[in-house]
């Protein structure tokens, strides 16, 4: 057989079509992931989706150019840590693990064509959606707080400008003054968050305002590890910090900004510098998109983390109702990785691993004394179970408690590398 | 595994025991497809490591720079093996790493300690 010029031509011509065709079809094929909240939970996922064998395209969502975590952020107010130290930046998710990180807000998604619409005017189509919004706060719930309010008794439970004003506030303190804090109703983020911030703050009372006080006026009448938190107190700051359990205070009803009076149904307390952490629900997007239920959180399937409400969206860390997981940043880099797996699982037809499912949390009783806590979950029955819990023990040595805060410190720089490095 | 397959196909076509190459192209067929099996369980179990050490990666840095916490990447399987099981026991005392070994069965620990043997660590790269 002899080719001439234009019948092998043609052939090439051909070949190069079909393999054209070829490379359209793949890029076509290439699965398309969303990511909504660059927060702890949003961060891991889009990282690890995009390290996944898998291999989608990722797009990161997030309205900020970079993230002080909630987490650490009472050694801030005690004076040991900087807000700088507590932020982190999206460059290395977008340079190293080649992710689309957009800085702008979700404004709705279309579940049924599978969009994205961002504020910005951008659409963006997805196979796969996850929604990382955080905590919303309810406010109303105590009378005269709401979010104008923040401005002058903040909140400081999202970290950065919040726990810049209530830092400078009790800079400004003066010694004998008291500092009232009002731990919210279950569930919120962070369980021993209310008692660590007390702790901290008071560590920089002592060396600074030894009259101070602080008052911890709470909606619940036990709180997490408080058994260590109290004998902490005893130990480290007697007489210094005073709890009110809600059987006491009978529940936190109202608060005049300008005296900063906080009214329970029994007694009325006056603030020399006051926090108010409200109730809680899950973030505002997570409202506007039907995720949430009547609860507020939003009910997820516990294998894959995909809503129980919109198919095809799948929801991590604070926002969701996930059976016994609390919220906390380790729980939702937990749930990203099972996320990030079950989603890779999907796209490639594979099937789906075992979970492992952990909460790991130093608490700071001063900031040399540390406890911590682990806890297993598994998926049974429709929900999420603890299996395990251990504790940090009353009477451990101070040698111990110095190194478990060591310890935290070092967790502090590789969790965080986990999630943005 | 290719080549010799094409080999085989070569030969056949010039071979006049044509069951007799038939049978040899069956078992290399088969060697070939065991081969591969092979292969896709080492990615598979490499992936099941990866996602294992996804775990210890909230706490460990998997690049070897840890402070405070010690570094894993890169230890020897027996030893990594040896001191889940001590944590397993109580034997080692710490309530997360208890909690953990209790947490992962003995194969996934045999998966997990040949994963972080695997990993270099970053001063090693450089």
């Amino acid at each position: 057989m002899t080719w001439t010029r234009r019948k092998f031509g043609g052939f090439a011509g051909a070949t190069l079509v079909a393999a054209l065709g070829a490379r359209a079809a793949r890029s076509q094929t290439k699965a398309r992931v969303v990511v909504i909240g660059g927060g702890i939970g949003g961060a891991t996922v889009a990282k690890y989706l995009a390290t996944s064998s898998a291999k989608p395209d990722v797009t990161l969502v997030e309205p900020k150019q970079r993230y002080t975590t909630c987490f650490f952020s009472n050694l801030y107010l005690a004076g040991v840590r900087s807000l700088e130290s507590l932020t982190h930046d999206y460059q290395t998710l977008a340079g190293r693990y080649g992710i689309n990180v957009i800085h702008d807000t979700a404004a709705a998604i279309d579940p049924v064509a599978k969009i994205v619409a961002l504020a910005g005017g951008t659409k963006l189509p997805y196979d796969r959606a996850v929604v990382a919004p955080g905590i919303a706060f309810k406010y109303g719930a105590i009378e005269g707080y709401d979010e104008a309010a923040t401005q002058v008794i903040p909140h400081a439970w999202n970290a950065g400008p919040q726990s810049d004003l209530l830092r400078r506030q009790l800079d400004s303190m003066e010694d004998g003054g008291v500092f009232i804090i009002v731990a919210p109703p279950d569930p919120f983020r962070c369980p021993p968050g209310p008692y660590e911030r007390a702790s901290l703050v008071a560590y920089y009372f002592k060396q600074f305002k030894p009259r101070a006080k602080i008052l911890i006026l709470d909606a619940k009448d036990t709180f997490f590890e408080q058994d260590l938190f109290e004998d902490g107190w005893n130990r480290h700051y007697p007489g210094m910090i005073e709890w009110l359990p809600g059987q006491f205070t009978g529940g936190i009803k109202s608060v005049d900004v300008k005296t900063r009076a906080i009214r329970t149904a029994g007694e009325t307390f006056n603030a020399s510098v006051a926090n108010i952490i409200p109730a809680q629900i899950a973030g505002e997007l997570a409202q506007r998109a039907g995720l949430a239920d009547q609860s507020g959180w939003c009910p997820v399937d516990p294998m894959t983390f995909e809503s129980k409400l919109q198919p095809g969206i799948h929801v991590i860390g604070d926002a969701t109702s996930a059976g016994d997981m609390p919220k906390s940043a380790f729980v939702a880099n937990s749930q990203a990785k099972a996320c990030a797996f079950a989603i890779a699982a999907a796209l490639k037809g594979s099937e789906q691993i075992a979970l492992h499912l952990f909460n790991t949390c130093f608490t700071l009783l001063a900031p040399n004394d540390a406890v911590s806590d682990a806890i297993v979950f598994k998926p049974q029955a429709g929900s999420i179970k603890i299996t395990d819990i251990f504790f940090s023990q009353l009477g451990e040595s101070a040698e111990a408690r110095r190194q478990a805060a060591q310890q935290a410190d070092g967790w502090y720089a590789a969790f965080t590398h986990d999630v943005f490095g | 595994m290719m080549p010799s397959t094409i080999r085989v196909t070569e030969k056949y076509q010039s071979d006049a025991n044509a069951s007799g190459v038939r049978q040899f192209i069956a078992a290399s067929i088969a060697v070939g497809l065991t081969i591969l099996s092979a292969n896709r369980g080492m990615a598979a179990d490499s992936d099941r490591g990866a996602e294992l050490a996804a775990t210890c990666a909230a706490c460990h840095r998997l690049d070897g720079r840890d402070r405070g916490i010690p570094s894993i990447v890169g230890m020897d399987t027996e030893k990594l093996t040896g001191a889940m099981a001590a944590f397993k026991s109580g034997a080692r005392s710490s309530a997360i790493m208890h909690a953990l070994a209790l947490s992962f069965s003995d194969a996934e620990i045999a998966t997990l300690a040949e994963y972080l043997a695997a990993q270099p660590k970053e001063s090693k790269r450089q």
